[in-house]
């Protein structure tokens, strides 16, 4: 980080509270400050997460001197895996607000920082030179769901490997050509950990997710015009406009599998699932411009599937009539008035 | 004994048998209630058989059991009533009364083996054993439907242990799995429901592991489900495993039998669940459920494993997708597989005018595939105007995808035609639809970029820098391709050091790996400034990077690599052997080309660099082999054309038809070759047509004037 005079270590999520109390001025909501788990509350809060993602979207952030940065990075690096998840819940706005900005090449030390901190830390779980692979079943070899009649003596079927990651290199700095695998590596994190991360992250994520895609949602109608509106107009309006930003494979794919679990995933929101089908539909209409393959085929499937209807788990049937109903009912009668 | 006869006489005098039964009951459960006795209709009715069957012993032992049910059976089904009338709270106050514990322990012993160790009577077995099942099977529906009570009034957490418990009773009653055949059909259900049910629970709950876990016991274990269920809870497992984004354990490894797929992670167990369903559908066992497909679409594309889709979009039975969809589906993996021959024939059947051929992403798809080959550019072209045509009712969006696709099909097109007229035309009619497809869609750097191609291509240089710097601001330079281009134009422009300082910017916003197209360009620009010592310099970086390259990837070959980004290593000696031959070092540009020859045996480059080689050194019969060869290598190879026809130029007028056919034809492939344009003006000059050789020296001084260091089309 290039700030001078870092302001305390951070050792615990108390610390941490502590630190971002300082950073917010205000304070923190007195549920938060005196919670019994800090790092929770971190995540979870509500208040918390508006006021830290406002100050990340507001004018200026992400400058070197930006103490918040400087508090996102340190809560990382202290390594407290509970604190972590709760800075990871500020990657969708932190990646979001970055990529926006990184296109007209503004210093962004601090997000930069935050970011490759992310970075480090996903290529040391991964391991050096290692790509993330999939192998893909072969059904002529049994599995634990299913049984393949298999010649005695034959060999397995061979298995295609694909890779779904490549590995992550070291990057000391983000250089441009590689902005987008660096954060596409931050989202893949993010993703790993999704299943702890609080709705209003994720729909941060969706909103970004279409501001990036730059099209425009048929679910919105047809007229109004397209995205992004210029620079100058978000200057005057005082409320910055996400734009459009180049989504690259790499940045893609991730951001796609994000988009998935929120529009697919075991979430009960209907607002997030909302958001997520516009999200989906955006990345299908940007993947139109390019025809790239891939990723047609992939957001395609999501919109599909955003429109089908899920299947209700079946209820309880009940066949025949109940016979000695009056008796039943008698008995209910005394049942009811012994348990109560 | 004494016990037996006293409750057994209860029932003996009047042989009126409910009442009876009743009195009973009363004093053991102390707060049933009259009317209980009969709930359990066809439980009593068994064992009033018995009483008739005149073995009292029996009837009294079976009796006792079905009266000492009765309370629960009666709450049973006096929750289910409530439940069935929408009183979920009347009836959880209902099944709140169940003991389940107590009920599996009497179950236990007359379910879960076969009754050797009573007297053997196989009616009177199968008798008692079916009235204890039915038994059980009204208490499991019970808490089951307590589970579901739960679930309805929001407490999730609560009705998946309740839910679990039915599970953790069946299993403790049947300990060796449920037999398929001897188990009633109630119980069955019960059972198939709670096992369906019971992850769904914990998804809702937030118990994500649970619901892992619930999942894969509902799979592994013998439930006999049937194949309808069992469906239902892959396809749900699968899309748990697919979104869920939850980390955990792949299936353990025991009782696995060798060569069998254990899939490591979510997304490889997702993959298998949904290949089997896919099969089990193909096999008939379900019925159709295109979202299993969507997802598999999904998550092999993620993997970019469309070839593997395509296998299974060809095995989908007939009448399921249309089949213009299926093809275009199809196209689609196979192009993002790279066959783009296969994607195209399978697209042409699908835009025929009997089948769809205004389907507009079909037509986007084929015109996209046609631009990148010459023989399909024209094709392309077609596609791509009916897709303009079609676009125009929709939105702007699709309008401008379609134009740009088709100022690449005219573009491609335009370098593939033989007369200049017609080349012109198409050059002017691809700018055209670039520049309407920007109109509509200023913000697609793409557009932008190729747009900047074709106006290099053009050699409009000034509106070429115009585009390659506001591609550069669109992506914030993180596209290697747009500082290539920018140098490129500016080197055209004969502005060396400001293209040497875009190359500085480029290699600082360069990983080192990715680093190596822009080095051979600086090489380049070092060379065009003629500065030898720092070109040989660039060019031991580069060969450096690339041999560090080929040693770190040499072995692991996965394909993964970008293969535009990289520069091979006989290029490098190429380049050297060029600079060094034409500094007139011979031994060293030799040794260069022969390194070279190691790597790439037939070679037209290194044939046509040696041929270059001779001919400096004046063995014109050496040079002139040389250059054929290169020419049988390739047969379309310009350089060695030029060559050819500019040596023969110089053999004296009866070579000079052969030369002028040599260097039209390298002019008929790349009209912006300064080199042919000039001995071309030659030969016409030595026989006398002077006017066509003022036009082509004119051509040639040109374009000297806009030659980039490097072709555009190493873009």
């Amino acid at each position: 980080m290039p700030n001078d005079a870092p302001p305390q270590p951070i050792h615990s999520a108390k610390d941490a509270l502590a630190a971002l109390a300082d950073i917010l001025g205000g304070g923190l909501p007195g549920s938060v400050a005196a919670a019994d788990d800090p790092a929770a509350a971190l995540l979870n809060d509500p208040d918390v997460a508006s006021a830290v993602t406002r100050r990340l979207r507001g004018s200026g952030s992400g400058a070197g001197s930006d103490s918040l940065c400087r508090w996102l990075y340190d809560a990382f690096r202290a390594n407290v895996p509970e604190l972590q998840l709760a800075v990871l819940r500020f990657v969708p706005t932190l990646a979001g607000v970055y990529m926006c900005r990184a296109v007209t090449r503004k210093a962004l030390a601090g997000f930069e920082a935050v970011l490759l901190a992310l970075y480090a830390h996903a290529a040391a779980q991964r391991g050096a030179g290692e790509a993330e692979t999939v192998s893909l079943p072969n059904l002529a070899n049994p599995s634990p769901y299913h049984d393949a009649k298999v010649p005695p003596k034959a060999k397995p079927a061979e298995l295609d490997v694909a890779v779904l990651s490549p590995p992550l290199e070291p990057h000391g700095t983000v250089r441009a050509t590689r902005r987008a695998r660096i954060v596409g590596a931050v989202l893949e994190l993010y993703h790993c950990k999704i299943a702890h991360m609080p709705l209003s992250s994720k729909m941060d994520f969706c909103e970004f997710c279409v501001a990036w895609a730059g099209t425009h949602s048929k679910l919105d109608g047809t007229d109004k015009p397209r995205l992004p509106p210029s620079p100058d107009a978000a200057a005057g309006g005082g409320v910055e406009k996400w734009r459009r930003v180049p989504l690259p494979w790499e940045l893609f794919l991730p951001s796609v599998r994000i988009v998935a679990h929120c529009l697919l995933g075991p979430s009960p929101s209907d607002e997030l699932k909302e958001q997520a089908a516009r999200a989906a539909e955006c990345l299908y209409w940007r993947a139109t411009e390019t025809m790239e393959a891939r990723a047609v085929l992939a957001s395609r499937s999501l919109v599909r599937l955003s429109q089908m209807v899920e299947e209700p788990i079946p209820e309880p049937s009940f066949s025949g009539a109940i016979e000695n109903m009056a008796e039943l009912e008698a008995m209910r009668a005394n049942i009811l008035s012994t348990k109560n | 004994m004494a016990a037996e006869w006293d409750s057994g006489s209860e029932a003996g005098p009047t042989g009126d048998w409910p009442p009876a039964a009743a009195a009973a009951a009363s004093p053991v459960k102390g707060k049933a209630a009259p009317p209980e006795s009969d709930a359990g209709a066809s439980a009593s009715g068994s064992s009033e058989a018995k009483v008739d069957d005149g073995n009292i012993q029996e009837a009294e032992s079976s009796l006792r059991e079905g009266l000492s049910l009765n309370y629960e059976e009666a709450r049973a089904l006096l929750g289910r009533l409530e439940y069935q009338r929408g009183n979920l709270e009347a009836a959880l106050r209902v099944f709140d009364g169940i003991d389940l514990q107590a009920a599996i322990q009497r179950f236990q012993p007359s379910l879960s083996e076969k009754p050797l160790s009573k007297r053997s009577n196989k009616l009177r077995s199968d008798s008692s054993k079916s009235g204890s099942q039915h038994a059980a099977s009204l208490v499991l529906e019970a808490i089951y439907l307590k589970s579901m009570s739960l679930q309805k009034l929001g407490k999730a957490m609560e009705a998946a242990k309740q839910c679990k418990s039915v599970l953790d009773a069946v299993e403790s009653i049947f300990q060796c799995g449920i037999p398929g055949v001897m188990v009633e059909q109630k119980l069955q259900e019960t059972v198939s429901k709670s096992v369906e049910l019971l992850p769904e629970l914990w998804k809702q709950a937030g118990a994500y592991q649970e619901a892992l876990t619930s999942y894969r016991r509902a799979l592994l274990s013998q439930w006999n489900l049937d194949d309808e269920c069992c469906t239902r809870i892959q396809k749900r497992f699968a899309v748990f495993l697919l979104y869920g984004g939850v980390e955990v354990a792949p299936p353990s490894l025991a009782s696995q039998t060798e060569g069998s797929f254990v899939p490591r992670n979510n997304l490889e167990e997702a993959i298998l669940l949904l290949m089997i369903l896919l099969k089990k559908f193909f096999l008939g066992k379900t019925h159709w459920d295109p979202s299993v497909m969507e997802h598999l679409t999904f998550a092999l594309s993620l993997c970019g494993q469309t070839s593997i889709l395509a296998k299974h979009l060809e095995e989908v039975l007939p009448g399921i997708y249309p089949r213009t969809e299926r093809w275009y589906s199809l196209a689609l993996c196979y192009f993002a597989a790279s066959h783009n021959e296969a994607a195209i024939n399978l697209l042409k059947k699908c835009l025929n005018k009997n089948e769809s051929p205004n389907d507009l992403m079909a037509l986007l798809l084929a015109a996209k595939i046609c631009s990148s080959n010459y023989l399909l550019s024209s094709e392309g072209v077609e596609y791509a105007k009916r897709a303009v045509k079609d676009a125009e009712s929709s939105d702007g969006h699709l309008k401008s995808v379609a134009l740009h696709f088709l100022g690449s099909c005219l573009a491609k097109k335009s370098k593939a035609v033989s007369s200049d007229h017609q080349r012109s035309l198409l050059q002017t009619e691809a700018l055209k639809s670039l520049n309407e497809a920007i109109s509509l869609d200023r913000h697609n750097p793409e557009l932008i970029f190729d747009l900047g191609i074709e106006y290099a291509e053009q050699r409009n240089m000034h509106a070429a820098l115009k585009c390659a710097k506001e591609f550069i601001d669109a992506t914030g330079g993180s596209v290697s391709k747009g500082w290539r281009l920018l140098s490129l134009v500016l080197s055209a422009q004969q502005r060396y050091s400001e293209a040497e300082v875009v190359t500085d910017a480029a290699l600082d916003e360069t990983a080192k790996w990715e680093q190596g197209t822009l080095l051979r360009i600086k090489a380049k620009l070092k060379v065009a400034q003629s500065l030898p010592m720092e070109a040989v310099e660039a060019y031991r970086t580069l060969l450096a990077l690339v041999q560090a390259q080929r040693k770190a990837y040499g072995s692991a070959k996965n394909g993964t690599e970008d293969v535009e980004n990289k520069v091979s290593e006989f290029e490098v000696w190429q380049g050297l052997a060029n600079l060094y031959s034409s500094l007139s070092y011979w031994r060293d540009a030799e040794i260069c080309l022969q390194k070279a020859k190691t790597l790439k045996t037939y070679s037209a480059t290194t044939l046509h660099a040696e041929g270059n080689i001779y001919e400096m050194q004046e063995k014109i019969q050496d040079a002139l082999a040389a250059y054929f060869n290169a020419l049988s290598t390739e047969v379309e190879h310009v350089p060695s054309k030029v060559s050819i026809g500019a040596l023969l130029s110089k053999q004296g007028p009866k070579f000079h038809p052969v030369a002028r056919c040599f260097l039209s034809d390298a002019l008929r492939l790349e009209p912006t070759n300064r080199m042919a344009w000039f001995y071309l003006g030659k030969v016409h000059k030595h026989d006398g047509r002077l006017a066509d050789a003022a036009d082509c020296f004119q051509a040639a001084s040109m374009l000297e004037d806009s030659d980039p260091v490097e072709s555009f089309r190493s873009l």
